[in-house]
């Protein structure tokens, strides 16, 4: 079943550039594909592949590679299978193309992976601030923010101060290790 | 928006008028916003505003060891954790290639279903809320308390029940407790018939909830729907029997659909489910007993836990719909990426801002409610 | 099932039925407080006699809840692990998820069956607590505790291929194989990270850190983390008395972590070339043109070569012998430590420059004063190369023998008439080792092991090591417990015919003096053509010559030094088992100690010139 699956899908992307297959378990496939033939590959995918359920779409920020990836996890009812397509695009204008027209889903996600990684996707229907309406920092799911330093700078903390502390330090005792120094 | 942010902006005279809906509201679980523009009282316009709960998990999960997110995980979605910490555990066994015990499975898909029952019973109480009718919420609520008991004793919680963990499960069942699950269910099935006369079958929710936020088959596809929302169309449509995880193939049970497609059936649809979860626990607690061995494979050592490079997505049907986790590591001790796909991220924005608009105001906290939306979910 | 039209069925009189309610009795809850279920997670409870403060519940904490506080009137304990630290939890933060009670390595830390605790903003210091085992509220008692099937914490150990007795009593192979990559992988990640082994090992290796390197899977990382304590890592990855591993947390409740076959598996997996370069990475790139003699080649003399040297100093040791290790070379069998693994080790000491003489005695080849001339500074590491004897009547008889000479003897390869029966004296691992290596030469000439080991102690206190004991007796020796020995009775001809022993009542004295009493009706006689005393060693101080022995300060028969190694001349240096007695691991620390106080000597004279 699997293995008819991933024939099906290698033949209807044998027109796609680039396009590999890969079985990864049962119900579970992996395209990836280049950036520029993912909508075609999408497109194929629900128009003739029958996968109509777009069940996410993930961003993954490769920092060190300077990429973004972006995973379309798109769902098929009639073979009960998904199939994950990869594109990798450069981090450096992070501009890609909005799916809206083919899935109406795709809206939500690409909002939210705008919001989130500062990824323009040209012809979504609202790239407006949606979770972070008045957040000014840079996209925070970006790898090269760091959300406990921001923490740090931004608020103070209060240290307990409760009588049995005083008692302990007073007899030589007292705070030994901090949570945070054995933060990494 | 903070009040202290707001100006009033002078606006051209005007039939229309804005007005919102939360973020403290009871027609949704948890603090969220629909700003809806209305003529009289048709609305014209609506837009969601979420963020109100943001607590940046996926941030979090990506600075935390592998064992150390189970904890965060069951905070996504308050009504209904297990499935959370199920599809999370899911994706980090596949990426570490762990076989979860047959008796952890079990008592997982036990988990799965009792979780799905509370969540429905918290549902129908606000559901019925916002149609007046208080008595159903209260009993909902004290009624999903006994389920929460049955969580307590299994799981050390009652609400964040931190009872998943990657390999299996954190404690065996208690020494008689599947006779108290099952008391709990005979009480729950007793009950129903008065849950039907109070609100199921009262000609007040059926009339109002008739016709109300109606979508077809094709819409909740194109939408992205999934869960009790997508079954009320009358498609037989679930993870559990198209994609399943654990033990669900074993399991015998009916997928409950309605036709309308409208607020009645949503409600209906869960409250067919309530039976089917039953009837699912009631098989658990058969085949329980004779399952024995361990509740979890051997895992490493979780302060020096690394999981194989990869990248996982596990499906589940949580009571509100289809809950994925993408999980990718790159062969270290923590996660590098877990993005959290809540059914509610479809629900509660696209599919709730067309079914209000073009509706009346009176409607909108049913549809809200109807949808089963829970905000944690979107804004994670 | 069956459906219910609820369409059909509906009517506006429905809920009306449920007036029936009215009439029936409500549902009262007492407000007082109940307990939770009993496997709640409510707030910890910490028993203090159980707990190490090991810190381990801190690490796993994910919402860094828990602060390790010190308590004064808690005795630390290095030895056997113990931290005067005890965990103090920050309710502001706690999310009672009970990872720490699933990961306590001591088992000590558990959760109440309480659900509230609340207060005013002014008494908001009441969120931080230190809970012992009555906890926050003193009253509810366990809810989640740790459960055999749920703990996080490894407690057995992976297991070491090794040759079993038919492969391995009649030859000296090397029992241990080793580790392999993935094996050395699932070890090292059972360490929690505490720490103890570090604060417990003599010279504080960084037991942690190579620990972590290795499951990493970064074995040269793990080779440079040991070479910042200890020179010696191919000979304390075999043979160190790994007090590490006694005070190993995990040791509480199950396995330590194999810490010492973990240093060896770091030592097998980087080529030898590769490990003088990491050895060599912190040397000095200028010399200091000051000069230094260490006598004796042993742990503690190359150890402080190690360190001077890379110190910039010149170093020159002077061993009496024809290989470098001291009481590691000719004292350890092969089947424990190869004499290879042992030159390794060495061979990068000499590849920094150290300079070894070999075949050199002090005394006969070289003098102290020649010594005190030439160099700045001289070290004693003489080691402990004499056996002691039992004195009981026959003990002077030829064929009565010491054994770390008979072992010195074995090394060497000598040629000497295997006895066909022997009995040794004592209990310790020099008692375990020479027996298990006479059994071998037995077994290798005669086909059959006759061997009898007589300790003092009763089998609960034996002094060698367990696993020691269990492959001696493998082997066929065997071993004794609670006999001393009352005479070595010989034949008419002059042949030794056996060792007489009675049974020990005790060994010590009120006061814990040595002081053995017998009941000398259990009485037996233990055959033997050959007897060997196993029951300590002394120094040869005779190198020192008389001059130099009457302006040394002693303490009881060994030399007196100061704590940091140095003796009552200003230019001489002791260190090892000479001034310590026999182990390994504490004369490469005391090699380190000496190394430093030398240096600092050196550097002041430096100043003054």
């Amino acid at each position: 079943m699997s293995q008819e699956l991933t024939r099906m899908l290698d033949t209807l992307t044998k027109d796609i550039a680039g396009a590999k297959v890969t079985l990864k378990r049962a119900r579970r496939m992996r395209i990836d594909v280049d950036a520029d033939a993912l909508p075609a590959l999408l497109e194929l995918l629900q128009g003739r592949g029958s996968y109509v359920h777009l069940s996410a779409i993930s961003c993954v920020d490769w920092i060190d590679d300077n990429q973004f990836e972006l995973v379309y996890h798109v769902w098929s009812y009639e073979s009960n299978s998904l199939v994950s397509a990869h594109t990798r695009i450069p981090r450096d204008p992070g501009v890609y193309l909005s799916i809206y027209d083919l899935y109406k889903p795709a809206a939500f996600f690409e909002r939210d992976i705008h919001e989130m990684f500062g990824l323009y996707f040209e012809g979504s229907p609202s790239m407006e601030k949606f979770i972070l309406t008045e957040w000014e920092g840079p996209p925070p799911m970006r790898k090269d923010f760091d959300a406990e330093a921001w923490v740090r700078d931004t608020f103070t903390e209060r240290d307990y101060n409760p009588e049995w502390l005083k008692e302990l330090t007073d007899a030589g005792g007292g705070i030994a290790i901090r949570p945070q120094d054995i933060r990494k | 928006m903070r009040p202290e942010n707001y100006q009033a902006i002078n606006h051209p005279p005007s039939h229309e008028y804005e007005l919102n809906f939360g973020p403290n509201h009871p027609g949704i679980e948890g603090n969220y916003a629909l700003k809806v523009k209305l003529q009289g009282d048709q609305v014209v316009e609506a837009h969601a505003d979420g963020g109100y709960l943001h607590r940046g998990f996926e941030k979090l999960m990506e600075g935390r060891l592998w064992i150390q997110n189970i904890a965060l995980v069951p905070r996504i979605c308050v009504p209904d954790p297990v499935p959370m910490e199920m599809a999370y555990s899911l994706a980090v066994e596949e990426l570490g290639g762990l076989e979860v015990p047959i008796r952890a499975q079990w008592i997982r898909v036990m988990q799965l279903e009792l979780s799905r029952i509370a969540a429905h019973l918290f549902t129908f109480g606000g559901h019925a809320a916002t149609t007046g009718m208080y008595t159903t919420m209260y009993w909902g609520v004290a009624d999903r308390d006994l389920f929460l008991d049955l969580f307590e004793e299994l799981t050390g919680g009652r609400v964040y029940h931190i009872y998943n963990i990657p390999g299996g499960v954190r404690r065996d069942i208690p020494d008689g407790y599947l006779d108290r699950v099952t008391s709990t269910l005979d009480y729950l099935e007793s009950r129903l018939p008065d849950y039907d006369n109070l609100f199921f079958t009262n000609q007040v929710f059926v009339k109002r909830a008739t016709g109300t936020g109606t979508m077809t088959q094709q819409q909740a596809l194109e939408w992205g729907v999934t869960g009790p929302n997508l079954r009320a169309t009358g498609l037989k449509l679930d993870v559990r029997r198209d994609d399943p995880y654990l033990v669900y193939d074993e399991i015998d049970f009916d997928i409950a659909t309605e036709e309308a497609g409208d607020a009645w059936a949503r409600t209906l649809v869960r409250r067919k489910e309530l039976q089917q979860s039953i009837r699912i626990v009631r098989q658990v607690i058969e085949r329980l007993p004779s399952i024995g061995g361990p509740i979890r494979c051997p895992i490493p050592n979780p302060l020096a836990w690394n999981v194989p490079a990869g990248e996982a997505y596990a499906r589940i049907d949580s009571s509100k719909g289809e809950v994925a986790y993408y999980v990718v590591s790159t062969g270290g001790d923590k996660p590098y990426r877990v993005h959290v796909r809540g059914p509610s991220s479809m629900h509660a924005v696209q599919v709730l801002e067309n079914l209000v608009t073009g509706g009346r105001l009176e409607d909108v906290a049913q549809i809200m409610f109807s949808l089963d939306a829970c905000p944690p979910e979107v804004d994670r | 099932m069956t459906d219910i039209d609820y369409k059909a069925k509906g009517s506006i009189l429905n809920p009306l039925k449920n007036l029936q309610f009215l009439g029936r009795r409500p549902v009262t809850q007492p407000l007082e407080p109940r307990p939770a279920s009993a496997n709640y997670r409510g707030f910890h409870l910490n028993d203090w006699e159980k707990c190490i403060g090991c810190s381990t519940c801190q690490k796993v904490c994910d919402n860094a809840a828990i602060t390790m506080v010190r308590i004064p009137d808690i005795k630390e304990d290095p030895v056997n692990g113990i931290r005067n630290l005890r965990p103090a939890i920050d309710y502001g933060r706690c999310c009672w998820c009970g990872l720490c009670v699933d990961i306590c390595p001591t088992g000590s830390l558990s959760l109440s069956r309480e659900y509230v605790h609340t207060c005013t903003q002014d008494e908001i210091d009441s969120y931080f607590v230190l809970p012992d085992s009555s906890g926050m509220h003193g009253t509810y008692g366990h809810g989640w505790r740790k459960t055999a099937d749920a703990d996080l914490v490894d407690l057995s150990r992976h297991p070491m291929a090794h040759l079993e007795p038919p492969q391995r009593s009649d030859n000296f192979d090397e029992i241990m194989l080793g580790f392999t990559r993935q094996e050395a992988i699932l070890e090292a990640s059972r360490c929690v990270q505490c720490g103890m082994c570090h604060d417990a090992c003599p010279t504080h290796m960084d037991a942690p850190e190579y620990i972590r390197a290795i499951w990493q899977d970064d074995p040269e990382e793990a080779v440079r983390q040991i070479y910042r304590t200890n020179p010696f890592p191919e000979v304390c990855g075999r043979v160190c008395t790994h007090r590490c591993e006694t005070a190993c947390s995990i040791g509480r409740r199950g396995e330590p972590v194999a810490i010492r076959w973990l240093k060896r598996y770091a030592m097998d997996a980087v080529a030898p070339e590769r490990v003088k370069e990491i050895a060599a990475e912190s040397k000095s790139d200028y010399m200091t043109g000051k000069r230094i003699a260490i006598i004796g080649a042993g742990p503690a003399g190359l150890t402080a070569a190690f360190d001077l040297i890379k110190q910039g100093h010149q170093v020159d040791v002077y061993e009496g012998l024809s290989e470098a290790g001291g009481m590691t070379r000719w004292g350890i069998p092969e089947y424990r430590l190869p004499a290879a693994a042992l030159a390794r080790d060495v061979d990068v000491i000499t590849s920094l420059g150290v300079r070894i003489h070999y075949n050199r005695w002090i005394g006969r080849d070289i003098d102290m004063a020649t010594l005190q001339l030439e160099y700045d500074a001289v070290l004693l590491a003489i080691g402990l190369g004499l056996g002691r004897s039992t004195r009981i009547p026959g003990s002077d008889h030829p064929q009565v023998r010491k054994a770390v000479e008979l072992l010195r003897e074995i090394s060497q390869g000598s040629v000497f008439a295997v006895p066909r029966s022997a009995v040794v004296i004592g209990g310790g691992n020099v008692a375990m080792d020479i027996a298990r290596s006479l059994a071998r030469l037995q077994k290798r000439e005669y086909g059959t092991v006759r061997i009898t080991a007589c300790a003092l102690e009763d089998r609960a206190h034996f002094l060698a090591d367990e696993i020691e004991i269990i492959e001696a007796i493998e082997e066929g020796i065997e071993v004794l417990d609670a006999r001393g020995p009352q005479r070595c009775e010989q034949h008419a001809d002059g042949r030794l015919l056996g060792l007489k022993t009675w049974k020990v009542d005790s060994i010590f004295d009120e006061q814990q003096r040595f002081a053995p009493r017998y009941d000398n009706s259990d009485e037996r006689f233990h055959e033997g053509e050959m007897i060997i005393e196993a029951i300590g060693q002394m120094s040869d101080v005779s190198v020192l010559g008389p001059e130099l022995t009457e302006l040394l300060e002693w303490n009881r028969g060994r030399l007196k030094v100061d704590a940091a190694g140095r003796t009552n001349l200003p230019w001489l240096w002791a260190a090892g088992d000479c001034v310590n007695g026999p182990d390994v691991v504490h004369a490469v620390a005391d090699g380190h100690r000496v190394a430093a106080s030398i240096d600092a000597y050196l550097n002041i004279r430096e100043d003054v010139a």
